[in-house]
């Protein structure tokens, strides 16, 4: 099968294009830049329709994974990667006949707490420029693709490499800045980036075959929720970090996320609102329909996912 | 009009009137129904809107239809009505109105009107709530009656007072409806009539009508369901208890927060439907007794008593002083007396609030010479509980000490009882005085299936359920008990359990009493079981897991050597065996059983783990039989190898029924080879032949990949960390996932890293959260881990805010 994969230089899309290579899948990557996967790498911008409809001639299917993620993007960029980069992928995929659209489940996330939820909660809750045009997009995706679709929305992925949660993490621990909601008590499911790259590669082999799998967003998760605060000593502990992480009362946090992301006259604050509400309640999945359909199961536990993360960072 | 009702079921008809003309009545009425009519009658001062429930429930299977008595609700006024009266027109309206099976259904004053039309019709069944069809003998006019009669015009007509606290007695809600057909003088008028016809005195007008009902009531030998309100100051529980001697066969759901609109405050529909259900063999299984094995060659519990009328040596022992034998039978044959002297009736309920001492022993003797029912309530369950117990056996006697009988009579533990006191109290019989007579009281003879005594579960992990012991279960207890434990007559035996102190007649055992409070039961240290067994030859103990580690806490390196222990109440630990064991010196024995049915098992090899995890409680005591069936469906047996399921129990000796519990009794009983089982609640399997305990079922974790018995999950993390832990269910049903709890100070946290890595890899299953924090215990045992609501607080944790 001819794959491209859109955003293959991010942490995920490139070990989702590792993954399909490596079982013998022909593989271009688009992006920006180019992707150090090893395969084939055409460079353009999402946003432009003429690039990505070249770039997906003569393939069989389309994994797009390109998005602006980013604390509190600018409407302008995160609508034009977001939402026009999704149209144009749409279009082309027309062609191709198979879509794999990467979601999120922060699109659906309201600020409360997500206890075991299913396929559920599906209306979309979105407040700030990502999460409104993430969601804009894959509502885009599941009314308009004509190609055979599935959607999938990772849960929080981590692993070696990762920026966004290790990085993040590790970063302000080592800053003496790293502060959690009530000890860090909530529940939360996390995706290691294999698991999660292997739900997005399984989900691709469903829009051939599973009627089931079509035309609905389905969450991916680890399907082993910790309290963050153990997740988060999991990570320091991989680094090599022993500090002390600081509790603040949730409601606090909450707060402060408000005002700092108001106020804050930058791109990226130090904290918003949702993230505030991210790191304060549970959230983890029901996992059992996502993983019949998918015909998917993650392989790597927390303490598998935290010994591959100790050696990496023992590498680097 | 809405209130919730259907507008399509309201309906206007015409019957015909009891003077011979017709009457127009308005009735709600929900239309055909395949499995029959049923026709509601309401009381005073309401109207068919009280059946909502029922309507809304059991439509459309049945034809439910609420009349509005003539001038009642929306029914026509103006033409005043005595209780033969409404008899006839409810008849007539039947009559006209019914084709096929009919079940009459009535509250309040409308019962007696049901209960006379049941007279002259065919009815399948019978359903009353609330209800009266005589005043028992021994009850006084309720007051709110007695008050309304007095003014009757001014209470009930010319004001709305009665109508108003009437609807005052349920939720707002329902005000404006129970109202609303009443809300001006004229509109009354029917109100005050049925009032003042209530009748008290024999010269009043309906006072034959009333006894005839009463006399109906008493010869119906049809199926009787009463719904009873525990609240209701009208009709309180002595009501019920004349209703259930006038029809015993009836079952009873009693809803002991809903007060005399019960058909307002308690989802009856839902009990109605499935008993109706029942009645078409949907659920034969029904609450008759079974046959009671040990019916040939009975000898009852008194019967062994009755052989050691000289014998000076003690039957009981304690701080309160020593009771002998020849004691024992003397002076409850004294208290016998004077009960019966008092007016005492056989198979009347007797409520005992004596604390465990010579004085229990006399008093339970005594009632059962007598013919009564001991009720057995545990004092250690509070105040509160204890109340709400006595309450729901509608005892129409209550013995205790004055201080007690004080508290009991100030805050209406018993309203309308007599009462009975070892001294003297105001307005109690004397049971320390024969009274004139001096001839020997001669004990008035049970047989197997007469109800010996009701006892009540913990309520350790719910509401306390009241449990009916017949004569016969009792005496299959005794038959197996002393054998099986080598509970010889002669020796001692003693125990923390203040109701156990009731088996030494039985066992013709001397009970030892130790000296310690027994509604608290870690109060039992090793210096009072020693003091214990310097009394007498001690061979046996029974004691709570909170009292064996008291005595363990305090033994110090002493020891108390007694032949066998047996530790029941809550699973036991196997260091805890380990610990008895080496300060008893010797055989230590955990036997499972309950308070329905004790004891299951012999409790031998306690430190015995399965290996589905569990400890073992023996083997069943030879005429018991232990089913295990798939978790929810009782009727599916498993068989050793398919693992762990539910575990069911028959045995001659246990229990005959929940009292006054229609629901949790149906839902108890399960058949298997023609035997009646009973639902533990509880799971485990059998292996080699031992039963292993595997907790409530109640707490199993109902995981993504199948159930996970907590006792299970827990053992082996228990050896790991080397304390307490308890395994719940976090998230929803089926979807759950594994929270362990280590026991620690305060309220919970998320536990460091390493024990959380000790606890996984201790644990054979996926552990989402390890927590550390204190564990709740209930009050009684102080043991028994209240995991339901563990889960909850780690629920709520762990989905942060």
């Amino acid at each position: 099968m001819k794959v491209l994969v859109t955003g293959g230089s991010s942490l995920l899309g490139r070990t989702v294009a590792q993954q399909l290579a490596s079982r013998g899948d022909q593989v271009t990557c688009f992006q920006r830049s180019p992707s150090g996967t090893g395969t084939t790498d055409v460079l353009g911008d999402i946003r432009d329709p003429v690039a990505v409809l070249q770039a997906a001639a003569g393939h069989d299917a389309i994994v797009h994974l390109a998005a602006l993620v980013a604390p509190r993007p600018s409407w302008e960029a995160a609508y034009g990667i977001n939402v026009l980069g999704t149209r144009n992928v749409v279009t082309a995929a027309a062609r191709c006949g198979r879509l794999l659209h990467v979601s999120s489940p922060s699109v659906a996330f309201d600020g409360h707490a997500s206890v075991g939820a299913g396929v559920e909660p599906a209306r979309y809750q979105g407040r700030d420029a990502y999460t409104r045009t993430k969601a804009i997009a894959e509502q885009y995706v599941l009314e308009h693709s004509v190609a055979a679709t599935v959607v999938i929305r990772p849960h929080l992925v981590w692993g070696p490499g990762d920026t966004q949660l290790v990085g993040r993490i590790v970063e302000r621990a080592r800053q003496g800045r790293l502060v959690l909601p009530d000890h860090g008590r909530a529940l939360v499911d996390t995706t290691y980036v294999d698991d999660a790259a292997a739900a997005i590669v399984a989900g691709l082999d469903r829009t051939g075959e599973s009627t089931e799998a079509l035309g609905r967003a389905w969450v991916v998760t680890g399907d082993d929720p910790r309290p963050l605060a153990e997740l988060v000593s999991g990570i320091l502990g991989a680094a090599g970090l022993d500090v002390a992480v600081r509790s603040v009362p949730a409601p606090v946090v909450g707060l402060a996320g408000r005002i700092v992301g108001r106020l804050w006259p930058g791109e990226e604050p130090p904290l918003t609102y949702f993230a505030a509400r991210q790191l304060s309640v549970a959230h983890w999945f029901d996992q059992s329909d996502t993983q019949r359909v998918l015909r998917w199961q993650p392989e790597v536990s927390v303490e598998r996912g935290i010994e591959e993360l100790k050696e990496w960072f023992a590498r680097s | 009009m809405s209130w919730g009702l259907d507008p399509a079921w309201s309906r206007r008809v015409s019957i015909d009137g009891s003077d011979g003309r017709p009457v127009d009545w308005h009735v709600l009425d929900t239309g055909p129904g395949p499995a029959g009519t049923i026709v509601c009658v309401h009381g005073n001062p309401s109207w068919g809107y009280v059946w909502r429930d029922l309507l809304a429930t059991l439509a459309p299977q049945w034809r439910v239809i609420a009349i509005d008595q003539t001038g009642m609700g929306w029914s026509e006024r103006g033409r005043p009505r005595r209780l033969a009266d409404r008899v006839a027109e409810l008849a007539a309206f039947c009559r006209q109105e019914v084709t096929g099976p009919l079940v009459l259904a009535a509250h309040d004053w409308g019962g007696p009107v049901a209960v006379g039309a049941s007279g002259l019709l065919e009815v399948e069944a019978l359903i009353l709530a609330n209800t009266a069809v005589a005043k028992p003998d021994d009850v006084a006019v309720p007051p709110l009656i007695a008050a309304a009669r007095s003014l009757v015009d001014l209470s009930c007509r010319q004001t709305p007072a009665f109508v108003g606290g009437t609807a005052r007695m349920t939720d707002k809600v329902h005000r404006d409806a129970l109202r609303a057909p009443y809300r001006s003088a004229d509109r009354r008028e029917a109100v005050r009539d049925f009032v003042a016809d209530i009748p008290v005195m024999e010269s009043d007008p309906s006072y034959a009508t009333l006894q005839e009902c009463a006399a109906v009531l008493d010869h119906l030998q049809r199926p009787t369901l009463l719904l009873w309100g525990g609240r209701d100051p009208v009709f309180h529980d002595r009501f019920l208890a004349d209703l259930r001697r006038r029809a015993p066969h009836a079952d009873i759901e009693r809803f002991p927060d809903a007060a005399h609109l019960v058909t307002l405050d308690a989802p009856v529909g839902a009990v109605v439907a499935r008993w109706l259900d029942g009645l078409n063999g949907l659920n034969a299984l029904g609450t008759s007794a079974t046959p009671v094995a040990a019916a040939a060659g009975f000898e009852s519990v008194l019967a062994s008593l009755a052989t050691r009328t000289e014998d000076t040596s003690a039957a009981y022992d304690g701080p309160d002083g020593v009771l002998s034998w020849a004691d024992l039978d003397a002076r409850s044959s004294v208290a016998a007396r004077a009960l019966h002297d008092a007016g005492f009736r056989p198979g009347s309920r007797v409520s005992l609030l004596v604390p465990p001492s010579c004085d229990l022993l006399v008093a339970a003797a005594a009632v059962w010479k007598v013919g009564g029912i001991p009720v057995v309530a545990d004092a250690s369950a509070g105040l509160r509980p204890l109340r709400r117990l006595v309450r729901a056996s509608a005892p129409s006697w209550t013995i205790g000490t004055p201080a007690i009988l004080a508290l009991a009579r100030t805050l209406r533990f018993a309203p309308g009882s007599r009462s009975a006191c070892f001294s003297s109290f105001p307005g109690s019989v004397r049971l320390d005085r024969a009274g004139g007579s001096r001839t020997p009281f001669t004990p008035v003879a049970a047989t197997a299936t007469d109800v010996a005594a009701i006892v009540h579960t913990s309520g350790a992990t719910g509401p306390a359920k009241a449990v009916r012991y017949t004569h016969g279960a009792l005496a299959a207890q005794r038959d197996v008990v002393g054998p099986l434990f080598h509970m010889e007559p002669g020796d001692a035996f003693t125990t923390s359990f203040g109701p156990f102190m009731l088996l030494a007649p039985s066992l013709q055992m001397t009970c030892v009493r130790p000296d310690f409070d027994v509604s608290e039961p870690a109060a039992l240290g090793f210096d009072e079981l020693a003091a214990a067994l310097g009394k007498a030859r001690v061979t046996v103990a029974w004691l709570s897991p909170a009292s064996a580690r008291r005595i363990i806490d305090t033994a110090r390196g002493r020891t108390a050597p007694i032949d066998l222990v047996m530790l029941a109440g809550a699973p036991i630990p196997a260091d805890m065996v380990e610990d008895v064991r080496r300060i008893t010196g010797g055989d230590v024995r955990a036997p499972y059983g309950m308070t329905e049915c004790l004891p299951v098992t012999d409790g031998c090899e306690p430190d015995r783990i399965g290996r589905l995890g569990g400890n073992s409680t023996g083997r069943p005591v030879p005429g018991s039989t232990i089913v295990i069936t798939q978790l929810g469906d009782p009727s599916s047996p498993l068989v050793p190898e398919d693992g762990w399921g539910e575990i069911l129990v028959h045995a001659p000796w246990m229990f005959d029924g929940y009292d006054a519990a229609w629901s949790a009794d149906a839902d108890t009983w399960a058949r298997h080879d023609g035997l009646r089982f009973h639902r533990t609640g509880d799971v485990g399997y059998i292996e080699d032949e031992l039963l292993i305990h595997l907790g409530r079922l109640r707490h199993v974790i109902e995981a993504a990949d199948g159930p996970l018995a907590s006792v299970a999950v827990e053992g082996p993390v228990r050896s790991a960390v080397g304390c307490t832990v308890a395994a719940v269910g976090v998230g929803p049903a089926g979807h759950q996932v594994l929270c362990i709890v280590v026991q620690g100070e305060g309220s919970l946290r998320v536990a460091d890293h390493e024990m959380a890595t000790m606890v996984r890899g201790a644990c054979p299953h996926r552990v989402a959260a390890v927590l550390q924090g204190t564990l709740p215990v209930d009050r009684r045992h102080q043991s028994k881990i209240d995991r339901t609501a563990l889960g909850l607080e780690a629920a709520h944790f762990l989905a942060g805010r």
